[in-house]
């Protein structure tokens, strides 16, 4: 059977498993983002909470994604939920990083003036330093996405959705003819997803993005 | 030691008053401001100059409150708000930084409507302020209220930090070396541009500045701070040039204090100067009369509505071979309208033919000459009125000093 008449055959299976894909890694990227910059807004001004924080997300990114899905199966019994949490996890560094990266290259002189001018503490992050920032976010966020959507695969050895399930197959049926098109078609899932995050973020990014700073 | 920078009774309405404020920072042995008492009169621009680090711009941030005092008191406009909401007092004053501060993510529009927004003001009544105020910095607002920080130039970005600084029509402006940044050219017509708005708007500036000629151009009142903001002396700058109050003042202003004061005056402050003129069509042997009755080499020919258009002198006439007079002789150089100030006229006059700088009202009607003699005797009559003040005031300081005398056993 060649490559193309196993798309044909297992069309539906193939699509079902983009979307949840898709929706696995767009739930994560989105935990990821309201965290991420959560975190990175409480500590940009502060020394010693950034180094932790940066300290901590780093050392998710360094946890070996088997063992971590293996070890949240106890709290959280398998299928989404721990692939959920384990993407969270490994998805929040570049967010993080990148949040306090942009608050923090924002130009002082522009902070200052705008406190000059009367803004509270709160008006100032939300209209000036938030918005200045939002590039260097926008463009951690998408980071993250394409590194999640290449970890959610792993998933499936807790029974995760999306294409990891299609590689998993493939890998256990080594030998057997149709393993090498199961590991194909998941491997070119994972990229077609990949592809999608990434122009969704840099349309995301052109339209959310001011004029006056592109 | 006291550090106490008042005014006399000639002076408006106290408008902002710093009553013996003190900035320390930990670890620093010194306090950055040291027990300072100012006052600043309604309307006028008061300078704070002084060397790097003398604590001039600590001080000014204080008076919005960037910079919390550790002791002390600021009232401003017969309020204490030492201890009002910081950003309800910023709302009321106009702030204007060396970097200027745009916000690069909002159009000139949005940038000038930032503190009536805060003020709470209706859109329609922001549109038509956000349209005056442009118009006021010279910027059409057709073409600029749409557009990003980016676009503009230097100088468009310092004159909309002013218009934004306005926009709330606050009484009190704090300007933080506002021309800092700006090149030496693009920053005279700056500063000539925002003197003539002062004139319209009458504000309360504090402007910070460590260029001492800059200090003279722009202050109705100069307090030269040395470290610790103390007050070396606070004066107008007419006293300061003529009477520099210690060894340090007169370092700071530096040398050539006679050339600095030509430009706290202006020519149509002082007398000018006629000279033999004739007007165009007059025959040679009339002009040749009428030169032989002054003591000048050459006669200013005038047009028909009076504007200068040559100069001619005897010698032009003999070569003139039957040629009209606006043919021969030398063009008018050195023009200059009455607001010029007396450098100006000088830097004129030093490359013109016959030394003189011709005076001419806006529409370029032949007023009069201004020459060397003079400038020469309008700061001989500047520093004698200047010097008479100064000692007076001695005069006043040591009767007080003689009736403590006399009352203490």
């Amino acid at each position: 059977m060649s490559l193309w008449e196993f798309f044909q055959g297992r069309y539906d299976d193939l699509l079902q498993a983009g979307f949840d894909h898709i929706w696995l890694v767009g739930l994560s990227v989105f935990l990821c983002t309201v965290i991420g910059v959560g975190l990175g807004v409480a500590t940009y001004r502060t020394n010693r909470p950034r180094e932790i924080v940066l300290a901590i997300t780093s050392a998710f990114l360094t946890v070996p994604s088997f063992a971590l899905f293996v070890l949240l199966i106890p709290p959280l019994g398998i299928g989404a939920p721990p692939v959920i949490l384990a993407l969270t996890m490994y998805g929040l560094l570049p967010v993080v990083r990148n949040t306090i990266t942009g608050l923090r290259e924002v130009d002082p002189s522009i902070v200052e003036s705008a406190q000059g001018m009367g803004l509270s503490r709160t008006q100032r992050l939300t209209r000036i330093e938030l918005p200045l920032a939002w590039p260097v976010i926008v463009t951690g966020v998408r980071v993250s996405a394409l590194i999640l959507v290449g970890i959610a695969t792993i998933g499936a050895i807790v029974d995760g959705p999306g294409y990891g399930e299609f590689i998993f197959n493939g890998l256990a049926r080594v030998g057997s003819p149709v393993a090498v098109n199961l590991v194909l078609a998941g491997m070119i899932g994972v990229i077609v997803v990949a592809i999608i995050f990434d122009v969704l973020f840099a349309v995301i990014a052109k339209l959310t993005t001011s004029r006056g700073i592109r | 030691m006291t550090n106490i920078g008042t005014v006399d009774g000639t002076a408006g309405r106290i408008m902002i008053r710093l009553e013996n404020l003190r900035k320390e920072y930990p670890k620093e042995p010194k306090p950055a401001v040291d027990d300072l008492t100012l006052e600043i009169p309604e309307g006028e621009i008061v300078i704070l100059v002084g060397p790097s680090g003398c604590g001039k711009t600590t001080t000014m941030k204080m008076i919005n409150r960037i910079i919390e005092p550790t002791s002390g008191r600021i009232i401003v406009d017969d309020k204490d708000v030492t201890h009002e909401d910081p950003d309800q007092l910023r709302r009321r004053i106009g702030y204007v930084i060396q970097q200027i501060g745009l916000f690069p993510h909002q159009t000139i529009a949005e940038n000038i409507a930032t503190v009536p927004k805060l003020l709470g003001w209706d859109a329609k009544r922001i549109d038509a302020r956000i349209d005056e105020l442009l118009e006021t910095v010279s910027m059409s607002p057709a073409t600029y209220r749409n557009r990003y920080p980016k676009q503009l130039s230097g100088g468009q970005r310092q004159r909309v930090g002013v218009a934004r600084a306005l926009s709330g029509d606050p009484a009190v402006m704090l300007m933080d070396e506002p021309f800092g940044a700006i090149d030496p050219i693009t920053r005279d017509r700056l500063q000539n541009e925002f003197l003539r708005l002062q004139a319209e708007v009458r504000k309360t500036i504090v402007f910070v500045t460590h260029d001492i000629d800059e200090a003279i151009k722009m202050g109705d009142r100069i307090a030269i701070l040395q470290e610790g903001s103390r007050i070396a002396q606070y004066d107008t700058p007419e006293q300061i040039l003529t009477a520099p109050a210690s060894d340090f003042v007169a370092d700071f202003i530096g040398a050539g204090a006679s050339l600095k004061r030509l430009n706290l005056s202006r020519v149509r402050d002082i007398g000018l100067t006629q000279w033999p003129t004739v007007q165009l069509g007059t025959e040679p042997s009339e002009v040749i009369e009428t030169l032989r009755r002054s003591d000048k080499g050459a006669a200013l020919v005038l047009d028909e509505a009076n504007h200068p258009r040559r100069w001619v002198s005897a010698l032009d006439l003999q070569r003139a071979d039957g040629r009209p007079l606006d043919q021969i002789g030398l063009p008018p150089e050195a023009v200059v309208e009455p607001q010029a100030t007396l450098n100006d006229a000088l830097n004129e006059l030093i490359t013109a033919n016959y030394s003189v700088a011709i005076v001419v009202d806006a529409d370029g009607t032949y007023q009069g000459i201004v020459d060397i003699d003079h400038i020469n005797e309008a700061i001989r009559g500047m520093r004698t009125v200047a010097r008479a003040k100064a000692r007076a005031g001695l005069a006043e300081d040591r009767d007080d000093d003689l009736l403590t005398k006399g009352t203490t056993p």
